[in-house]
Parts: structure tokens; sequence; C-alpha cells
């Protein structure tokens, strides 16, 4: 039997425009062997719903404002309600270090600022998933 | 060693010497001629920095328009010489601070303004009769402003500064609530059409290619762009004929990055201008040659900056600033080195106002007018410049125009592609970045200071004086406003004097945005992978 693809929602929590980013990593995932569902700006609220409906294994979040210390809970948090504790959630862009463990503390696996080479993105998350699809 | 070729970052190949044969064809009166005299390849104005040198001009803004008054005030002490608002995303949604869709956004990335009091607040000791202000935001917001100005006895007549509102830079935001292009033309070119009547000296839209130039293209395709977007406006106007074409591009303004390729950046300026002065006056027919002069405000380009070592950035905007000094800009954004990092800080903003002002004040350039005309180099780069644009201009000229192109889905594909192609260049090293893909360090990293904004309150700030500035206009003078704005935009008539009325009867930026997207239409989102 053919190994399962991983799958990943790619999203912006909010409204803010710097998409550059995030569809960069999201085509570098995909042209890496992982199904990517690009989902643009999201609400907090819909990126759960979403995650739990598409049954998604990693949840990609991208941010170069300074509101993710308010959406990345909340997206966590909206998972979580929803049953679906095991989604692998990781964070790129402009996040302070100072916020690096606060954030892990709260469930985001990986966090990836400006410069990062898409390798390291994507070994992070095959590495991460690798039990999923053996 | 030598490498075999070279290419010019925009992929223009370059030789190992240029020489009087590479410029042969140049026809100085024809080609160059004197500053302030056309085609104004050399510049402008006749004296430029001599007669005046270019604004110190940095985009900001955060938290609320009470923190972002500090700011300004800060800046202008700091010897800024002109104001430049950046409006929070919800701003550029166009929808109020208390609507839900906003909840995590207030104050992040800019600041909201969203009623004629929180522009008061914004302004507030500022003095907008002698300092020039930039609006980013498309028309709206800068009614409000009007109205302030009136109220402080300032003559419209008189009041300086710009209003943004490119359909390039905001089909970039790729957000939600937008009309479709071509409805954002419509009421663009309804702006114009109003401020040339009531504001003449004030530039009613900035041509802006600052931000695809940052999601990858090169700086030919940068000049395509914003002279496409430039001709739709006036062909627009030309369709409707209400107002004269000279008045009606007399007060266009242009913006466009500097990036790295310090030379092709230069040639760059000087084709834009070269551009500008023929679609004028060739196209257009139009004789009096003060509108034909391209005035620039020039970025330092935000996506070669970098978060590993961030010193690295200033390196990197003190050339860009040079080039986009020696290119002949009429007002400059240095940008922070920590803008890969965090919002600037003090240091950060105050090395930037510095960054310019020692360009302006020790190094001598501004002693004499387009210091590199004349070098063989340059003028073959400015004409290869040229002839390129003209070539993109075409192309989207033949997809039916820039809004068109963009409605057809051509633009986004482009901003969905070129960052992926860029990415890929990074990756396999064929776009160096010291620091990063070039001699990377394995050391632990340094640090730099940060400034974090604490906008948490912001959206309850916001909220609350907005419901008490509803709660006290005057109920019935409001609402005939606003009937008669939502009946302007549902039909031909120019919008803007009744957005203008509105505003002053207590209408909020949320309620005048929602009559325009209501007549016009919804876009949908247009990027996707």
């Amino acid at each position: 039997m053919d190994k399962r693809k991983v799958k990943i929602l790619m999203v912006k929590a909010g409204l803010e425009g710097h998409w550059a980013g995030l569809i960069v990593v999201s085509n570098a995932l995909r042209d890496a062997g992982f199904e990517v569902i690009y989902g643009g700006n999201m609400t907090p609220a819909e990126i759960a719903a979403t995650a739990l409906q598409e049954d998604v294994d990693v949840v990609g979040i991208s941010s170069l404002t300074a509101n993710y210390m308010l959406t990345v809970p909340a997206v966590i948090k909206g998972i979580k309600e929803r049953g679906k504790g095991d989604v692998l959630v990781i964070l790129g862009g402009i996040i302070y270090e100072d916020d690096f463990d606060a954030l892990k503390k709260i469930g985001v696996a990986g966090i990836f600022i400006p410069g990062t080479p898409m390798e390291e993105i994507i070994n992070f998350v095959r590495d991460k998933t690798s039990a999923l699809v053996k | 060693m030598q490498a075999e070729q070279c290419f010019t970052a925009s992929g223009i190949p370059v030789k190992n010497i240029y020489t009087p044969e590479d410029t042969e064809d140049l026809d100085y009166d024809k080609d160059l001629g004197m500053a302030g005299e056309p085609p104004f390849t050399r510049g402008p104005y006749a004296t430029m920095y001599r007669g005046q040198v270019w604004t110190i001009r940095r985009l900001s803004g955060f938290n609320t328009p009470e923190d972002s008054n500090k700011l300004y005030r800060e800046q202008y002490e700091l010897g800024q010489t002109g104001f430049s608002v950046a409006p929070d995303i919800t701003t550029a949604v166009g929808v109020d601070a208390d609507n839900p869709i906003v909840e995590y956004e207030i104050g992040h990335s800019g600041l909201p303004l969203n009623t004629i009091e929180d522009v008061e607040v914004a302004f507030d000791g500022l003095p907008i009769d002698r300092v020039t202000t930039y609006l980013a935001e498309r028309g709206p917001i800068t009614t409000m402003y009007f109205a302030m100005a009136e109220k402080r006895g300032i003559d419209l007549k008189q009041i300086r500064g710009t209003t943004s509102g490119c359909m390039l830079s905001w089909a970039c935001l790729n957000i939600p609530l937008q009309p479709t292009p071509k409805g954002y033309l419509r009421y663009g070119v309804d702006f114009i059409e109003w401020c040339s009547e009531i504001a003449p000296k004030w530039n009613p839209i900035n041509h802006d290619s600052y931000n695809p130039r940052d999601l990858g293209l090169n700086a030919y395709e940068e000049l395509g762009l914003l002279f496409a977007a430039a001709i739709d406006y006036v062909e627009e106007e030309k369709r409707r004929g209400r107002v004269p074409l000279d008045r009606f591009v007399r007060r266009f303004s242009f913006n466009t990055a500097a990036h790295n390729d310090f030379f092709e950046e230069i040639a760059k300026l000087r084709a834009a201008r070269r551009i500008w002065y023929k679609i004028v006056t060739d196209r257009y027919g139009i004789q009096d040659a003060n509108c034909a002069k391209f005035r620039v405000h020039v970025q330092s380009s935000g996506s070669t900056h970098t978060a590993q070592e961030p010193y690295n950035n200033l390196v990197r905007i003190a050339y860009q600033t040079l080039a986009a000094v020696l290119g002949g800009a009429q007002s400059i954004h240095a940008n922070g080195y920590d803008e890969a990092v965090c919002l600037p800080t003090d240091q950060s903003m105050l090395l930037a106002i510095r960054t310019e002002q020692i360009a302006a004040l020790e190094t001598n350039v501004t002693n004499t007018i387009d210091p590199l005309g004349g070098s063989y180099y340059i003028e073959s780069l400015t004409n290869e410049l040229e002839e390129k644009t003209w070539e993109y201009i075409k192309m989207i000229e033949d997809m039916g125009g820039m809004a068109q192109a963009m409605e057809d889905g051509w633009y986004h594909k482009l901003l969905r592609d070129k960052p992926i192609e860029r990415q890929k260049k990074v990756d396999s090293g064929e776009i160096p970045i010291v620091g990063v893909n070039k001699f990377r360090s394995e050391k632990e990293p340094y640090k730099v200071p940060i400034f974090k904004p604490d906008p948490a309150t912001s959206r309850e700030i916001q909220a609350e004086k907005l419901r008490k500035f509803r709660a006290k206009r005057d109920k019935a003078k409001h609402a005939e406003a606003m009937k008669r704005l939502v009946d302007a935009c549902n039909s031909d008539e120019n919008a803007y004097p009744y957005t203008f009325e509105a505003v002053k009867a207590g209408a909020t930026f949320g309620e005048v945005m929602k009559a325009q997207l209501d007549a016009y239409g919804e876009w949908p989102y247009p990027v996707g992978l």
C-alpha cells in the first residue's frame, strides 16, 4: 500500500496582509511531497474548524504582525476543544525570541523566523510526522 | 577570477566596461536635458537638492491614535521633515475597530483611524500647515484630515500632502471585503477629480510599486506595473471627461522601492522620469510640462532585510538610501534595520533618520544634480530599462489594462509566482544574501534590542471611543448625509463631496467604506496556491 500523505493546513491567523512567506513555505512543503491546503487568511475559529473538517496532521501559521500571542493560543484552544489534540502546530514569521518559551508551552512545536532555509522546515515536519506515515 | 557573464538584478547583461560607443545614440537635449526641463531625466526640478533636500518621511503608526501621536512628535523633534501615517489592517480592510472580524487586529501593524476625532488625536500639535503628510489609505481618511485642517483654519487650496490610493499596492494585501479592481479604480478617479478641485496642491494618488517589487518583481517589471496602473487612471478620466487631463494628472505622485542593485536602481529612477514625461506629453498631448514631472518617494526594500545578523541591514539600507539620492528621489524612507525582527525601536528609528541626514549633510552627494548622468554605464542602463519598461507596459495594455489584468487574475498569479521563484534562487544561492545563504554563521546569534508594542487594550479603547462618538452625533444629520452618500455611490456622480459631508456629519470610516463596497460589489480572495 502507498504511504499516505501528511496533510498540512497553511494559514495566516487574522487579516494581516504579508502573505509572501506563507505562500513560499506552502509551495516548498507541497514540492516536498506533503498535501498542502492553502487557507490564506482565516480567523482562529475558522482555522480550528478547518483543521478538524480536513483532518489535517499539521497546522502552519504565519505571522508578521505582533498579534500572534492572541491568535495562536486561540487556534490551539479551538483545535483542542474540538477534540483534535494531536495536530502539530508550527509557526513562522516575525516572532519575538522572548515569546518562544510561552509559545512552546502552549503547544507550538516549531518556530521559524525569516531566513530559515526551506530544508530546515521540511525536515522538521517530516521528522515530527514520520510516525504517521510508517 | 572573473565571472563569465554578469547581469543586473533584473537580468540585463552587463559588460566588463562601457565606452562612448554605448551612448553614441544619446541626444542630450532630447533624451536628457537639464534638470527641471523636459524630459526630466536628470531631475524634476532645476535646483534639486540645492533648492530643497528630499523629505525624510518614515511610514509609521501603532497601537492607538494617542500612542502614534507621541511617535510622530518624537520623529518631528528628531528632524523628520514629513509625516507618514500607516493605518492598521482594519483600516486597510475598511471596517471600524468594533467590527467582530477584526477582533485580533487593532493597533497591530499600524494605527486605527475610524473617526474624525481619531484623526484629530493622531495629528494633535503637529504643524500640518508647514509639514506635509502622507496617508496610506484610499480617500475617506483624507476627507477627515481635510475636515480637521478646515477646523484649524487651514486653507484647503494650500494644503499639501499625499493620499496613497493606488490599486497596485492595495491589491497586494489580499484581504477580504474589497471591491473589484474596477470599483477601486472608480472611487480612486472620483477622489482625484474631487481633490483637483478642492485641494489642488494635494497629491491625490501615489502610484505605488513598492509592494509588488518587494514580492519579487524586478526593476523594469516594477516600472511597467507602475505606469500601466497610472495609465488606467488617466484612461478612466479620459472616458469620463469631467476634468481636463492636465489638471487630473498634475499632482500624480509615485512611490518605488530601492532594491539592492545599486546602479540599476539609480537608472530606474532616471528612466522612470523620461517615461512619465513621454506618457503625459506624447500619449496624452498635455502641454504643461509641470504635469509631466515624475515626483517620487522611495523606500528601502524591506524584503532585502534579514533576521540573521540584523545590523547587516543598516549597511543595506544606507546603500539603498544612497541609490535613491543619486537617482533623484523627492522623499525617502530609510527602513529600520530591525524590520525583520520587530517594529522599530527608538534607536533603530533614530538611526534610520540619521542615515538620511548623514547622506544629506556629510557626504556632499547633494552638491551637484544627477552626478551619474553621462556615465556610459548609467546612461546605457537607463536606456535599456526604459525599453524593457515600454514592453512591459504594452503587455499589460494588451491584456486590457491594469485593472482588467487584475480582474482576470494575471496580477495575483504574478504576485504568487514571484516570491516562490525568488525563494528558489535564494535556496540555490543564485541570489546571495550575506549572513543567510553566504557566510552563514554557526555561532550563537547576537541579540539586538527589540520593541514590543502592547496593543492588547487598543481594541477596547477604540471600541469605547466609537460608542461615545456614535452616541453623541446628530442622528438625523448623520442619517441624511449617509443616505446622500449611498445614493451617490449608486449613481455615476462623484462620491467624494458626499463622503466629505458624511464624515463631517459624524460618519465613521467603516460606514463610508460599507457604502462604497455595497455599491461596487465585493471581490473574492484572489491569491491561492
